[in-house]
């Protein structure tokens, strides 16, 4: 008897340093990975497509067996894309639910809001909704970013319209929201204008949550603009493009990749424009229709309603973790995580995006972005340039 | 002359929407002493009942106005017993306090029930550009200024020439006055709620159908509220008056001064006004005799 309670005392004793020599998150049959999402306020069609697209990766991943046995669970915290509570959120995900690592990861603000604990607790974290230069520079070990830049979506697109279309007495026009974003939208305009010798006919900047653009687009048109970088997005895009058909105005658009997402179409399409859209991630080939089957068998009806580009790429970027995980075989901690992550090349995402690879100075993929342009009546996108990289060579 | 005139024209939309939502800010404020600071969340949930409407039952513009408009009063009496008529007798601050409370719940009682995707809701009416001279107008912006006109026209009936509407003014007057002269108090408070629910329904269709339908509608109501300070507070036909000014003062800031100027411009003229003439253009100066 004495023997046996020895023999037990001494499994119970190596079982529980086995797991103390594991990070939090990790049991013998699950990994938990933390979501922090807009699940309410005007934003959350974002957050719900995320979820949406972790939750189909996750359920794809664990039919196939998980990550070496191990299945992967999702924990979704709301954040109402408000900084300050992404934190909290991140926090009650570390210290509550003991998360392995972070998957969806809100905006801009609220990823660096939340930069100090992912860097404290070394969590690995793939960003996948706010490829901002703020995140991935200066790098930070754990964290990997998937997408490109709002600069190089709005130079690739006017470059496109110069060189493919060839406007007539083509004059250049910027509207923009005056914050980080827009900063971007015209360091991309700024480059067009000056490497492709074309007329900049006005730039202006507007408050963020305006409806009303009657008063710009009419000095857009005194400027004699046919070409406009639009960075409105939404129902604010919609309003410019709205404004611009009542005044007659002859355009090529150039617009947000937020543009291509169902809502924003259907708010945009009637005004007529068949605007461009620059984006990271497929919207209409064979990729998405194979995602869209995949969602259809494992997903609600609901669930499947909420799909837009967020799914695909968050779909991705769990893909490319549990990738990662795996390549540590049975002994998983984050710090192998990391490396891992570290070493991914080329992976490929079925035409979701291009391939991804994190071995580089950034740690960024997904540089690479598609043209495309929108048939209004039938509220579709073409593709019109493949995935290509529009970064400055520096 | 074109820059001006599409400036003008497009201020003067504008300034009927703001007209039209700060015509109900007065309405409550002349019947009950307060300023109703879920006007702007009525307008956006009169707003999404029209878009319901009209997707299930595909009505063109007027039927759907003339559907809207009394279940809209009916909402505003319900607001008005729910929330507001406990509240009789209290300090003004904490009828304001639960009018703000009342626009938390409508801001999130909308987003559970329609969803966070904003819509386009052409309201029943055509999309086709039409021409006044060389200006160009949607059908829903001209629909917008011939409201306001309607609606100024009605007000003015109403307070001037019907028994509810002298009542009303009574009650603005001196409240304890009107109701030892038997005028019931609650009654002119629930109709003040109730006709500015319908202005609200009129002005959030209009809205709506001019820069879409979505979850930050309820923005406009602080946005109109330069176009109530203008007007003067307790000055129904005043408001209307102070919302096309401040469209078109936004629209010229933003048109002739430069960017972002719009947005602040509406605001600068709120400073302006409360330094120079606190009660409006068109307010009651109140003289209190120390």
């Amino acid at each position: 008897m004495r023997m046996k309670s020895l023999v037990l005392g001494l499994a119970a004793l190596l079982m529980a340093s086995s797991a103390h020599a594991q990070d939090p998150g990790v049991t013998d049959t699950e990994i938990k990975i933390g979501d922090v999402n807009i699940l309410t306020g005007p934003a959350s069609f974002i957050g719900r497509a995320v979820s949406v697209g972790s939750k189909l990766a996750a359920t794809e991943i664990n039919e196939a067996g998980g990550v070496n046995g191990r299945k992967i669970v999702i924990a979704t915290e709301d954040d109402g894309y408000v900084p300050a509570r992404s934190f909290q959120a991140l926090k009650k995900l570390i210290e509550v639910d003991g998360i392995f690592a972070l998957n969806g990861t809100s905006g801009t603000a609220n990823v660096l809001a939340m930069m100090p604990l992912i860097e404290e607790n070394n969590l690995p974290t793939v960003v996948t909704t706010a490829p901002s230069e703020l995140i991935y520079d200066p790098v930070r070990p754990p964290v990997f970013t998937i997408g490109a830049r709002y600069q190089d979506a709005f130079f690739g697109q006017l470059k496109y319209i110069h060189e493919n279309l060839e406007p007539e007495n083509a004059v250049y026009g910027l509207i923009r929201q005056d914050d980080d974003f827009g900063v971007t939208v015209e360091q991309g305009y700024d480059r067009a204008i000056k490497e492709l010798g074309v007329k900049d006919g006005i730039r202006l900047k507007y408050k963020r949550g305006t409806t009303n653009f009657s008063a710009e687009v009419v000095q857009m048109r005194a400027a004699g603009v046919n070409v406009l970088a639009n960075g409105a997005i939404i129902a604010g895009a919609a309003n410019v493009l709205s404004e611009a058909r009542k005044l007659g105005m002859d355009l090529q658009v150039a617009a947000v990749w937020s543009e291509d997402m169902p809502p924003s179409v259907k708010l945009a399409a009637p005004a007529g424009y068949p605007y461009l859209v620059a984006d990271y991630v497929a919207l209409n080939d064979e990729a998405t229709d194979a995602f869209h089957k995949l969602a259809e068998k494992y997903l609600s009806p609901d669930e499947v309603g909420a799909i837009n580009r967020y799914s695909y790429i968050t779909y991705v970027g769990l893909k490319v973790l549990a990738k990662a995980m795996e390549g540590c075989g049975k002994e998983l901690t984050r710090a192998c995580t990391i490396e891992q992550l570290r070493k991914i090349k080329d992976f490929d995402t079925g035409g979701l995006t291009a391939p991804i690879s994190f071995d580089n100075e950034k740690q960024l993929s997904g540089t690479a972005l598609k043209i495309y342009q929108l048939d209004p009546a039938t509220q579709t996108f073409k593709t019109l340039v493949d995935f290509t990289d529009y970064s400055p060579n520096e | 002359m074109d820059f001006f005139l599409l400036l003008l024209a497009t201020g003067l939309v504008s300034g009927a929407a703001y007209g039209m939502i700060a015509m109900g800010f007065a309405l409550i404020y002349k019947a009950t002493g307060v300023v109703n600071f879920a006007q702007g969340e009525l307008v956006m949930l009169t707003a999404y009942i029209a878009f319901s409407i009209a997707a299930s039952l595909n009505l063109s513009f007027f039927p759907l106005v003339a559907v809207t408009v009394p279940i809209a009063m009916v909402l505003g009496l319900v607001l008005e017993r729910i929330f507001i008529r406990p509240m009789l007798g209290e300090p003004i601050f904490a009828i304001v306090m639960v009018t703000i409370g009342l626009a938390v719940i409508i801001r999130g009682v909308t987003i559970m029930i329609w969803g966070p995707d904003p819509f386009d809701f052409p309201a029943g009416l055509s999309t086709n550009v039409v021409f006044i001279g060389d200006i160009p107008f949607y059908p829903a912006q001209l629909y917008a200024l011939g409201a306001l006109a309607v609606l100024v026209a009605a007000a003015w009936f109403f307070l001037h020439r019907s028994r509810m509407g002298i009542a009303m003014r009574a009650v603005a007057a001196n409240e304890k006055a009107a109701m030892l002269m038997g005028i019931g108090v609650a009654r002119v408070h629930a109709l003040a709620w109730s006709l500015s629910s319908a202005i609200a329904a009129v002005a959030g269709i209009l809205f709506a159908a001019n820069f879409k339908l979505g979850p930050d509608l309820w923005f406009q109501g602080l946005k109109s509220f330069p176009a109530v300070i203008l007007g003067g507070l307790d000055s129904v036909i005043g408001a209307a008056i102070g919302g096309l000014v401040i469209g078109v003062i936004e629209n010229m800031a933003q048109g002739y001064l430069g960017q972002g100027l719009r947005e602040i411009a509406g605001f600068v003229v709120i400073v302006l006004v409360l330094m120079i003439r606190p009660y409006g253009l068109f307010g009651e100066r109140e003289i209190e005799r120390v």
